[in-house]
């Protein structure tokens, strides 16, 4: 399967320089979408692309930390570039806590902004792969019985068959055909791998 | 105190009723050595004794002075002697030597008494007083301890006062150079983004010239609406100058005056007037006008506010320069401004201060031209400057 083609969205309430932006963008053949405030582009349906925000820190309306956290709260996560005019120090701080991936002042050099973004859609492409694989995973786990769980589990703690045989009460040799079993449907190369891939599940489920 | 009260409140117990015993004794000594020669039973000592007892020993020690007299004279002195039996006819003599006794240890136990409780009665009041003395010293420690806080806050309140009258002053300089800043700073970033966009159309291998034009346009719109944002502020300048009304300069100043007095007074700055009487009407803003006279005293206030070892003194002075211009001088004997830094004074952002944001005399400045006048400074570093500017008289703003 092909990756569909990386997409920028550009938010700034300023016309000429969301056209220039996105002219800009275009220009090193970029897909790029533009809006003129926060609210559009949460109206906006999503497109399942890589993807990066150029965001306007000041921007009237819902402002850019506004959209910021309204997007982590969505559990929407889009590497965002901000651009801020002068005095924004303290926003820059809360904008960085918060997980910004780049702070630009105003007026941003055309190449600053590139390379920006470049690095945010590498990003995002690298995050996407890795959410790709985990519901790859999270698919392969869900097949399992109840029962092969149960052994996953034991297994996963780190016990020898003998010991999870006596645990669950069965014998050594039903054990074996279980953890077979639990090896092939989860795509498992090794040991050590069913237990990284167990590992990246639950964590994913913390998060 | 007596000695009589110092035992009978001191002393251990011992020592008093001791002092009873021993006081008896004596009595018997003295009466037994005393028999031979008077040859009569002479117990007039233990009646002494008793009364002794009690003064010095207190109530208990003089009982037991009366219970040792008795035995004492029952034993050796009424027949028959070295017996405690009692005669008959001795009886009365006895019971009436007993009644000695006991009337002699009452009264001076009565007398005692009396006494104690006046002593107590005195102590008391002492201690009374005393408490009292204590509550309204306090009270007055209280009282003067609320001055001298009043006292605090009310400086405390001029400093504010003063200081918020500063940060008013600087914040709203700070916000209108912040705004003037943000206004111009938007297009510009438009223009940059356009032309970096335009430029890169135009470095594809096959430039793609539709675009290139249309990016360049939006550049040349953002450096329009930039200057535009200029003329805006710059007209809203001017737009502030056509004001005029009769301005009665003396009057300003005496009314400014009124306001630095306390920021004066504070940094030790005497302030002084010089004003021509009857001077010329002129036209003009009258709160533009007081605008300057007050950033010029703020200033010559403030370069003194580092004096030390001469006299900071401000001193404003009108007079009359030629017949058809009025001059006001503002003169102060601050720390003065190098010749180097003279000429940039009235450059915007120049300040000598940490805190200033220079723009106080550059706007001064634009009022006295825009009323057809003329703002100047002289210094001599070291010793002060002088602040001067010239307005045309009356008849220009009849005109």
């Amino acid at each position: 399967m092909r990756e569909p083609d990386p997409i920028v969205f550009v938010i700034d309430d300023d016309e000429l320089i969301r056209d220039g932006i996105k002219s800009l963008l275009r220009s090193i053949g970029l897909r790029a979408v533009s809006f003129k405030s926060a609210q559009d582009f949460l109206l906006e349906k999503r497109i399942d692309a890589p993807a990066c925000l150029v965001l306007d820190v000041r921007m009237p309306g819902l402002n850019g930390l506004d959209l910021q956290r309204k997007l982590r709260e969505a559990q929407i996560y889009l590497p965002i570039i901000f651009i801020t005019g002068h005095g924004d120090i303290p926003m820059t701080v809360r904008a960085i806590k918060e997980g910004a991936t780049e702070f630009l002042t105003k007026p941003v050099r055309g190449q600053d902004l590139l390379d920006a973004v470049q690095k945010a859609i590498a990003l995002d492409r690298e995050r996407r792969k890795k959410r790709a694989e985990l519901t790859e995973t999270r698919k392969h786990f869900d097949s399992l019985t109840p029962r092969e769980k149960e052994v996953l589990n034991l297994v996963v703690a780190g016990l020898l068959n003998k010991q999870i045989a006596d645990q669950l009460g069965t014998s050594e040799l039903t054990i074996k055909t279980h953890r077979a079993r639990v090896m092939e449907k989860t795509r498992a190369e090794s040991l050590a791998h069913l237990v990284r891939m167990a590992e990246a599940l639950r964590n994913a489920k913390v998060e | 105190m007596t000695i009589a009260q110092d035992l009978r409140s001191n002393s251990h117990p011992m020592i008093r009723y001791g002092l009873a015993v021993v006081l008896v004794s004596l009595a018997l000594c003295l009466s037994l050595s005393l028999r031979v020669p008077f040859g009569n039973p002479f117990w007039f000592f233990f009646p002494v004794a008793v009364i002794a007892s009690t003064w010095f020993g207190g109530r208990g020690p003089g009982w037991v002075g009366v219970f040792l007299s008795t035995l004492a004279v029952l034993y050796y002195f009424i027949p028959p002697i070295r017996s405690f039996a009692v005669k008959p006819p001795d009886v009365p003599f006895f019971l009436t030597f007993v009644a000695c006794e006991l009337i002699a240890n009452w009264i001076i136990s009565w007398q005692r008494e009396a006494e104690a409780s006046l002593r107590r009665a005195r102590d008391e009041l002492e201690v009374r007083v005393g408490e009292r003395t204590a509550e309204l010293k306090s009270a007055n420690d209280a009282l003067l301890n609320q001055m001298a806080e009043q006292k605090r806050t009310e400086e405390a309140l001029q400093r504010t006062r003063t200081e918020l009258a500063r940060v008013v002053r600087i914040t709203t300089m700070g916000e209108l150079t912040a705004s003037i800043a943000h206004e111009v700073n938007q297009p510009l970033a438009a223009v940059v983004a356009n032309a970096d966009a335009c430029v890169a159309w135009l470095g594809l291998e096959s430039p793609d010239l539709v675009e290139a034009r249309a990016a360049a346009r939006r550049a040349i719109q953002g450096a329009t609406r930039a200057s535009e944002v200029i003329t805006r502020i710059r007209s809203l300048i001017n737009k502030a100058a056509p004001e005029r009304t009769p301005v009665h300069l003396n009057e300003i100043i005496e009314e400014t005056v009124a306001l630095v007095d306390r920021q004066a007074s504070r940094n030790n700055v005497a302030v002084s007037l010089d004003l021509m009487p009857h001077l010329h009407i002129v036209g003009g803003d009258r709160i533009q006008l007081q605008q300057v006279i007050l950033n010029l005293m703020i200033n010559g206030v403030e370069a003194m506010s580092d004096v030390s070892g001469r006299q900071r003194r401000l001193l404003i002075r009108t007079g009359m320069r030629g017949a058809d211009e009025v001059i006001v001088c503002v003169e102060d004997t601050g720390i003065g401004v190098s010749t180097e830094d003279i000429g940039r004074l009235f450059e915007p952002f120049f300040t000598t201060r940490s805190q200033g944001i220079g723009m106080g005399l550059p706007i001064s400045r634009s009022i006295i031209e825009a009323h057809g006048g003329r703002l100047w400074a002289e210094s001599t570093p070291g010793q002060g400057s002088v602040f001067q500017f010239t307005l045309p008289t009356g008849g220009d703003s009849a005109s």
